[in-house]
């Protein structure tokens, strides 16, 4: 009974999670040896008579990004807010926007309620990275200010929890195979001396 | 069923076990640091690390380039990790930066008065733990960027392999799947719910 359940969940866990294994195992190969070449830089959009919320001079955080995504519409651009610099001298606001395929920057200019919009488009294995490190480390603060981080968050953190049970019924699967034992454990051993070895010789 | 297809799908079912068991261990690394790197509020002073600061007498290091000059005087420092150098030199001086996961330094040398000023940094164990998820030596978004240490190298060639796991692991899974006629359908629906909804933001509709 336990065995036909575990059995069950391991393929269909499997299956729904597998696009996103496959994600996040390809993108590894542009991640550790792909190199992005500055091309030249995308004409610029203007738009103007723009409605700028006030705020952007105190504000920081999430409060500032919250602010920030209702200028987004106006500029035909939706995405991830990446960080966010506010420059007092020209009260100019800066910040890159991103969905996977779209890097947008938008440069705001308060007092002239007017910006310029910048898009360079992801390459395939560029937008499998970006999905791949997001929402990663840095600036935790406003991280998640756009719902489809949110979503993809919640995603990112499934597909490793439904690969930690993934991989824990495949050992309770193979230990049910008694012909099989033997190779798999001195597999495993292999891997946990790899594993272990590996570790060792970076940080010793 | 031909006797080449019986021997691929007893093949195709060991090297999925196997596979899984050989990687277990990086699996379970890459899937515990990406939760970390996923949910920093979890953890307050993970990049609270210790400091030393001394100097010390250097030889005048050997080696035709500057990498090579580098590695002399890591050699000399006993340092180890890769190496980045900042974009400018000052005038007869050697600078740069050595990291690794437990920890990193920053080398200032003074090579007219054959000196060496040393920073180092002891990262936490669960800091060291977490930059091995990202240790490559090379930022596809930094061209510059190289990798100079062999064990980074070596590194990134177990997480290659772990990919290249993954993926025979994944399509030989749809292979086995199909073949069991009574799980078809619902295995169907379980795919394309997880295709549809990858499929949404790599399509950079969410």
């Amino acid at each position: 009974m336990v065995y036909r359940w575990l059995r069950d969940l391991h393929l269909y866990f499997g299956l729904f999670v597998s696009p996103f294994v496959l994600l996040f195992a390809v993108s590894v190969f542009y991640l550790n040896h792909g190199k992005l070449r500055p091309g030249t830089p995308p004409p610029s959009e203007a738009f103007h008579n723009l409605q700028i919320p006030d705020g952007f001079d105190r504000l920081k955080g999430r409060e500032a990004a919250a602010l920030a995504q209702h200028i987004l519409p106006q500029v035909g651009v939706s995405g991830e807010i990446g960080f966010l610099r506010y420059v007092a001298r020209d009260r100019h606001l800066i910040f890159p926007v991103s969905i996977a395929g779209l890097e947008s920057t938008v440069d705001v200019d308060v007092d002239g309620r007017s910006a310029l919009v910048m898009r360079r488009h992801m390459n395939v294995w560029e937008s499998l990275s970006y999905l791949h490190k997001m929402p990663g480390p840095h600036n935790v603060a406003i991280r998640g200010n756009w719902v489809g981080i949110q979503v993809w968050r919640w995603l990112a953190d499934a597909t490793i929890y439904l690969l930690l049970f993934i991989s824990l019924s495949g050992i309770y699967l193979w230990w049910t195979i008694k012909a099989e034992r033997r190779i798999g454990l001195t597999l495993a051993a292999g891997g946990i001396v790899t594993f272990f070895g590996l570790v060792y010789a970076v940080i010793r | 069923m031909p006797s080449y297809a019986k021997a691929f799908e007893v093949w195709n079912r060991k090297l999925h076990y196997y596979l899984g068991l050989y990687f277990l261990f990086f699996l379970w690394l890459f899937s515990a640091t990406g939760l970390m790197l996923n949910h920093q509020q979890w953890f307050g002073d993970l990049y609270r690390r210790a400091e030393t600061a001394y100097d010390t007498p250097i030889e005048t290091p050997d080696g035709d380039t500057l990498a090579a000059r580098t590695r002399d005087l890591m050699r000399q420092l006993g340092l180890q990790g890769e190496i980045d150098w900042p974009a400018t030199q000052p005038v007869w001086h050697i600078d740069f930066n050595v990291s690794r996961p437990n920890g990193a330094a920053q080398v200032r040398v003074d090579l007219t008065a054959k000196q060496a000023y040393v920073r180092e940094f002891r990262n936490r164990p669960l800091h060291a733990f977490q930059i091995f998820h990202t240790f490559s030596g090379s930022r596809f978004n930094q061209p510059a960027s190289e990798r100079d240490w062999m064990v980074t190298s070596v590194w990134v060639f177990a997480m290659d392999a772990l990919a290249l796991g993954l993926v025979v692991m994944v399509l030989g899974s749809y292979y086995m799947w199909w073949q069991l006629k009574k799980k078809r359908t619902l295995g169907a629906f379980a795919l394309a719910a997880g295709l549809v909804t990858c499929g949404a933001f790599v399509a950079g509709i969410l």
